[in-house]
Formats: structure tokens, sequence, C-alpha cells
């Protein structure tokens, strides 16, 4: 039998597939730019301008935009990319290659993240700017953050790699994106919700990253903050492990 | 003789298919052999390499790689082979130096090596010129030649490739089967191709297998199928346009739609035909040998 190739130790697997993921800015950058910032931006001025001076309601605001910058540049993203990589048959050329296919998940939704962070800044700024919002960040940020975009990441890559092709993950993705931001007190603050909806909103992540978010950023972060991290991890987990039992690998 | 791959009654059926895409398949591959699959599109030839580099499961049967269960041993067939799929899109968010680059890397090669390798593969597969244009930026030619660089990079032993030629010029044609024969007279590396370029391969293949819904309807070297088929010659005339081929009295040629006029004959038929033409009202003579383009056309018809 002749010499087989030598399987690249897992951080150099990593390295090389993150790189490959982050080559993405390519073609994502104007979408980072239209919905990753000036989408949120725009909502925020729209949403803050109805609030008016109420702050709980101009917290809400800045905090949901936050939120929806995240899940355009990390759900819709790794949906579209997914989608495309399974029509483009990139998955199918990586499950030839001697690599990890949890590598080539965490690679994609890490590089991703890494690419949504301008957005994330740009928005956090200029809606302070807009709205007035003081910000108290606290160092739970950097948990926090990283925490609320698994999830969404995971619920990309599920639909990614499910649908039929790049066209319905964009569709299906939007509309999940708007369910999400929309059934639970994300851009509104609770008391503007009907009970039905706070009762739904429970069962959506986004919830929770807001949450987590207003406390890390706005302030004052309290012991709601675990409990919001704690379902961040538990839905990252649960979607994460559904992309690698999905994942079109060695198919049957 | 070592063997690269076993399969032994493969069969794929696909759900809510009534018909088999892979039906009882049976065959051997030498280690350092180039072996060809010839068939008609949807004849189950894609199916049958997806299951060779175990991206498809078989419904039945079983396939193994130097010994190997290809369907339980995943990770060493990838650390084994090369592949090179029907779509050449499978990188193309990269530029043709990183996607050349990165596939060596990832398997397995050091990076001063895979940086080698990859400015000998742009190079050898010509396509030097083009090594900072992204993917999506590259005629269909040039990205053929790059999934090819990206399915030789690292060197892997066993090298598939679903139709190595599509969408190269006939100089591009040329050079792939060139660099292909050196691969394996060089490093040894055992080759599985489909093509429809079946004139060309002749050069490069040799044994083939010619698929029909799900079957090889003939498996040989291409001396042995063509031993199969009468040893017939084939004589293309082309003659001044619009004049009437002026033949002996009794044959009856067959007009192809390049206006030439084909005649199929035993050797001596043939000499006696050449023999008898007036030269001077033909415009040109071809006599070939029967080629695995015929082979191929009188075993799917």
């Amino acid at each position: 039998m002749p010499p087989s190739l030598q399987r690249p130790r897992p951080h150099i697997q990593f390295t090389d597939l993150f790189l490959i993921q982050l080559s993405n800015f390519r073609w994502s950058w104007r979408g980072q730019v239209v919905t990753g910032m000036l989408a949120p931006v725009l909502a925020t001025a729209a949403l803050g301008a109805f609030a008016g001076r109420d702050q709980q309601s101009l917290t809400y605001v800045l905090c949901g935009s936050i939120v929806l910058s995240l899940m355009f540049q990390n759900q819709n993203n790794v949906a579209a990319n997914f989608a495309y990589m399974k029509a483009m048959g990139t998955l199918d050329f990586f499950a030839t290659l001697p690599v990890y296919r949890s590598l080539v998940i965490l690679a994609t939704v890490l590089a991703f993240f890494v690419l949504s962070i301008p957005s994330l800044v740009a928005t956090a700024l200029l809606g302070t700017v807009i709205l007035g919002v003081p910000l108290s960040i606290s160092p739970l940020v950097l948990l926090v953050v990283p925490l609320c975009v698994l999830p969404m990441a995971g619920i990309g890559a599920l639909i990614g790699i499910t649908v039929r092709s790049p066209a319905e993950a964009g569709s299906i993705s939007m509309l999940i994106t708007l369910l999400l931001l929309f059934m639970g007190p994300v851009v509104l603050p609770p008391d503007r919700l009907p009970d039905w909806m706070i009762g739904v909103s429970h069962f959506s992540p986004t919830s929770y990253a807001a949450s987590a978010i207003r406390q890390v950023v706005i302030g004052p972060v309290t012991g709601q903050v675990w409990l919001d991290m704690a379902v961040l991890a538990l839905v990252s987990a649960v979607t994460l492990w559904g992309v690698g039992h999905k994942l079109p690998w060695h198919q049957k | 003789m070592t063997v690269a791959y076993r399969v032994e009654n493969l069969v794929k059926r696909y759900p809510r298919q009534d018909v088999l895409a892979v039906d009882g398949m049976s065959f051997e591959i030498a280690e350092g052999e180039i072996f060809g699959l010839l068939g008609d599109n949807g004849a189950g030839k894609t199916t049958l390499v997806r299951q060779l580099v175990g991206l498809l499961r078989p419904t039945s049967g079983r396939i193994e790689l130097f010994g190997r269960d290809v369907v339980e041993n995943t990770s060493f067939v990838s650390t084994m082979i090369g592949y090179m799929p029907q779509s050449t899109s499978a990188l193309n968010r990269l530029t043709v130096g990183e996607a050349v680059y990165f596939s060596a890397h990832l398997r397995g090669m050091s990076r001063a090596d895979a940086r080698r390798e990859r400015d000998e593969l742009l190079e050898l597969w010509r396509i030097a010129e083009i090594r900072d244009k992204v993917s999506t930026n590259l005629s269909g030619g040039q990205r053929r030649l790059l999934q090819l660089a990206v399915a030789t990079a690292g060197r892997a032993p066993v090298l598939i490739l679903d139709e190595p030629t599509n969408d190269l010029d006939p100089i591009n044609k040329k050079h792939v089967w060139e660099v292909l024969r050196g691969f394996n007279q060089r490093r040894g590396t055992t080759i599985v191709l489909v093509t429809h370029d079946a004139v060309e391969a002749e050069k490069a293949i040799q044994r083939v297998g010619i698929v029909q819904r799900g079957r090889f309807t003939a498996l040989g070297t291409p001396a042995q199928l063509k031993a199969e088929i009468a040893q017939k010659l084939k004589v293309r005339l082309v003659f001044p346009p619009d004049e009437p081929p002026a033949l002996p009295f009794g044959v009856v040629p067959q007009e192809e739609s390049d206006g030439s006029w084909l005649l199929m004959l035993d050797g001596d038929e043939a000499a006696e035909l050449l023999g008898k033409l007036d030269l001077r009202k033909i415009t040109d003579i071809r006599m070939t040998s029967t080629t695995l383009e015929d082979l191929y056309l009188h075993y799917a018809s």
C-alpha cells in the first residue's frame, strides 16, 4: 500500500478552514455595510423617534438593534454560506479532505463572527450617538456577545444545510430573523407587548440574547445574565450538535 | 498486483427512484492503474465515483480501498485520495494560489512544502498567470485546470477525477492527459476518471469500464475490448463541395454530420478501395483503426 497523507493537527485544520471562511468577506462586505450596519442604524433612528424620551424604550431600541445586527451578520450570512457551500460542492470537497467536520462548522461560525464585529461596533456606537443612551460596558460582554452569536449562527447553519437552494436559505432565514426579533421583548419593552407574546418569547433565544446584551452594555448586570447565558449556551449546543448531525458529509 | 479498489455487488438506489443508479457492479482497480469510466449522461458514473470517495453510502454491496471498507473508514479514505468533483465551484471564494495552497496544506504538507507544491502545480497546470485571481472570475477552462491543481495538491496516492477535461480546449485537453500519465508513471498514482473524451483518454487509460444504466456493459483494456468487436477499419473520405461522392460501384458510404463520408471496412477491402479511388476527386482521406470512442459507441448502443 502506498504511504497515506498525514492528517494535519486539529489547530492547523482549524486555522486553514478559518482563513478559507474569512475569504467570504469578498462577497459579504457589501451585506455587512447594508444589513449589518445601515439597516440596524436606520431601525434605531426610526424606532428611537417613536420611543421619544422614554429611557427604557430607548435602551430596548439600542440593544434590539445590536441583536438585529448580530442576526443579520451571523444567522443570515451563515445560512447563506452553508447553503452556498452545499450547492457548490464545497462541503463535498471538505468531506474528502482529512479534516474534521466539527472544525468546518466551528471555523465557519467563528469566521462569520469575526466578520460581524465591525458592524456590531458601528451599530452600538452610532446607536448610542443617535439615541443618547449612555453605555456602561461590563467585562462580561466578552462572554455574552459570542454566546449570543453561537445560537444564531447555529440556526443559520441548520437553515443553510437543510434547504434546497441558497435563495431558499435567504428567504427562510429572513423570515426567522423577523419572527425572532419581534416575537418578544427584543426591540420593544415588554410593557408594549401582549401577554401571549411575552409567553412565546420565553422560547426565543433572541429574548435571552437581548436581555444579556442590555445588562452588559447598558447595565445593571443582575443574576438574570447567568440564566440568559445558560439558555444561550444550551441553544448553541443543541443547534450546533444538530448542524454536525445534519451536515451532508458522508451521505446515506 | 496490489488491489487499490475492490468493489463487490455495489448497489445504489436513491430515495423515491425505481431505477437503480448503480446496479450490482463488481470490479477491481489495481494500484498504479489508470482506470476510465465511459458512459452516457445519467448512466451512474458520478454516483459510482461518489461512492468510491465515500461521499455516498451504498444501498448494498461493499467497496474496499487498499483492503479497508470505505464506509467504515472514511478518515482513512480522506488520507488516500485527491478528488475532483464535476462541479468547478468548490473553492470559488479563494484566489487560485490560495485554493491550491490550502488544499496541499490540509492534505498534510508543511507550510513550506505546501507553498512549493502550489508554485509547482500552478506552473504544471498552466495557471500561474492567474494565481491572484478569485476563482469566480475565471473562465470555465481555467476553473477546470484549477480544480485539477486542487485535486492533485498534496500528492495523494489515488486520484478520482470526474470529467477532468470538460470545458477545456484541445491543447489543454492533451496537456491534461500528459500530466496525468506523468503522475502515473513517475509517482505510481492510481487514477480513476470519468470522461466523455474517449479519443484523447485512450492515450492515458489502461483499463476502461463502459457504464450503462448502472452496470458495466464492457470492462477491460482497450485492446481486449477492441478484440471483442469486429476488426474494422474506419475510412473517412471528404469530397469537393457540391459533388457527389465518386466511389467504385457497390461501395455505399454513410454520410456524417460534418459532410464527410464514412466506410467501415475489413483490411483487405480497405486496401482494394484505396487502389480504385480517383484521388483527384477526393479532398481528404483518413483511415483509422477502432478507437476507444468506437468501442464506447459500440457498447453503448
